[in-house]
């Protein structure tokens, strides 16, 4: 009996294994090794765009395009109007809309946005054109450290000064809500004589 | 790029601007110090939800530096949408920020061209309808780089008058403005190193001439917003920030 069973065992056809594997695997095997879906460049779609594949944009869309949980690349040929949902979003072509992106959003070199892009990360390929808004909606903004240089000295003949904290006159004040949004309104130093040298940096404001 | 090159070997010469032009590479971006950037920068870092307006093109580094602000970052590419306003023979010295003489100028919208515009409000149009934010929009920094230095005067109070109002009060405006004798025929592209250093990358070897507009005459355009403060750098140009008067 024993050894029947061990014989059981081995003889067990493949397929009953498999079948909770393929169910399991199904989504990360639709996106990753089936090649995306393509919109050719002779098609010309009007409307919306939506399905649970990656897409790649050859062709002509205006309307919307609507795959939030998958990639998005509107190829060089593409010409899209229309806002572009999708994980992530890749242009090389041009867009006229607003690209929401769930992970990225990247304007190759080849590619031209005229919109408005929502990503938490966004990368923008030197070459590319873009015109719009781009917010990054990062759930950790990291502050830039603050000690950097904000005035220099005045001397004309000085080699440019080392970085000085900021004025403590400085009036602008994060927490009060009458103060300006940003920028120091205080005056700096005085401002150089008309003849004076270039110098490595002259700090000059007007008294107002 | 020669002119950026000549000027730094006369610095380089005269024993100075050497921390300023740092690592200049043959055919790259020369980098230079930004004392008013680092400012900018520094008022920014204490400020959140910040709005910051990019009148230059869309460069990724500057998004990519910018973006540890959390800012929502607006990139209007100013320049390219006036050239794409009218057609721009590049290198003219005596054009207008589109690069037509004036006898030839003419809008497929009606609009005239701004070095004759003896309305304002005619050039006012024209920044509403290139920069057409929505009225709620209220922005803390206004990049404007180099692009002073390829408008005219009108230009620049028409568009001061247009940033006004969608800039809050103590909003600062960041201006690079050249005093040399020639400038690229193309505002320079420049690139944000890090808190206190520009890559600048001119677009062309071409050249024009300066308007090496002034201080006063600058403070005196930009209506709605006064000096804050000024320096005056090594490698011909003056940084300036602006900033936003109380309404």
């Amino acid at each position: 009996m024993v050894w029947k069973k061990t014989d059981d065992t081995q003889s067990e056809p493949a397929p009953i294994p498999q079948r909770p594997l393929t169910a399991a695997t199904s989504e990360p095997l639709r996106r990753t090794d089936r090649p995306p879906a393509t919109v050719g460049p002779s098609i010309f779609i009007k409307g919306d765009l939506s399905g649970e594949e990656d897409l790649v944009i050859e062709g002509r869309v205006e309307g919307k395009v609507d795959l939030k949980q998958h990639n998005v690349t509107i190829g060089k040929n593409g010409r899209v109007r229309a806002d572009v949902f999708g994980r992530t979003v890749i242009v090389e072509g041009e867009v006229d809309g607003n690209l929401f992106a769930q992970e990225q959003a990247i304007l190759r070199q080849s590619g031209a946005v005229r919109g408005n892009i929502t990503a938490p990360r966004v990368m923008l390929e030197d070459g590319s054109r873009f015109r719009g808004s781009i917010d990054m909606e990062s759930k950790e903004t990291p502050k830039p450290a603050a000690a950097v240089p904000a005035t220099a000295s005045p001397s004309p003949t000085s080699p440019p000064s080392p970085p000085s904290p900021p004025s403590p006159s400085s009036p602008t004040s994060p927490g009060s809500p009458a103060s300006p949004a940003i920028g120091p309104a205080a005056a700096g130093p005085p401002p150089p004589a008309a003849n004076t040298e270039v110098g490595a940096a002259v700090a000059a404001s007007r008294s107002s | 790029m020669s002119w950026l090159s000549s000027r730094g070997s006369r610095n380089a010469r005269a024993g100075g601007g050497r921390r300023q032009q740092e690592a200049a590479t043959p055919g790259g971006p020369e980098l230079h110090r930004s004392l008013a950037l680092a400012s900018l920068l520094e008022a920014m870092g204490k400020q959140s939800k910040l709005q910051v307006l990019d009148l230059g093109p869309a460069v990724g580094g500057n998004v990519e530096f910018l973006a540890r602000f959390g800012c929502k970052l607006y990139i209007e590419d100013l320049y390219g949408a006036l050239a794409a306003h009218g057609p721009r023979p590049a290198g003219e010295p005596d054009r207008d920020l589109r690069g037509e003489p004036a006898s030839r100028r003419s809008s497929g919208n009606g609009l005239p061209h701004s070095r004759e515009w003896a309305d304002s409000a005619l050039a006012d149009r024209l920044f509403a309808e290139l920069l057409p934010f929505p009225p709620e929009t209220r922005f803390d920094a206004v990049l404007a780089w180099d692009l002073f230095n390829y408008m005219e005067r009108r230009e620049v109070s028409a568009l001061a008058r247009h940033l006004t109002r969608f800039c809050r009060p103590g909003a600062l405006l960041f201006a690079l403005i050249s005093i040399l004798k020639q400038i690229p025929a193309q505002p320079i592209r420049f690139r944000i190193l890090d808190s206190e250093r520009l890559a600048y990358e001119p677009r062309t070897t071409a050249s024009r001439p300066c308007p090496r507009y002034a201080p006063a005459e600058l403070d005196n355009w930009l209506r709605g917003f006064r000096l804050d403060r000024s320096f005056l750098m090594r490698h011909g140009i003056q940084e300036y920030l602006f900033v936003r008067e109380q309404d």
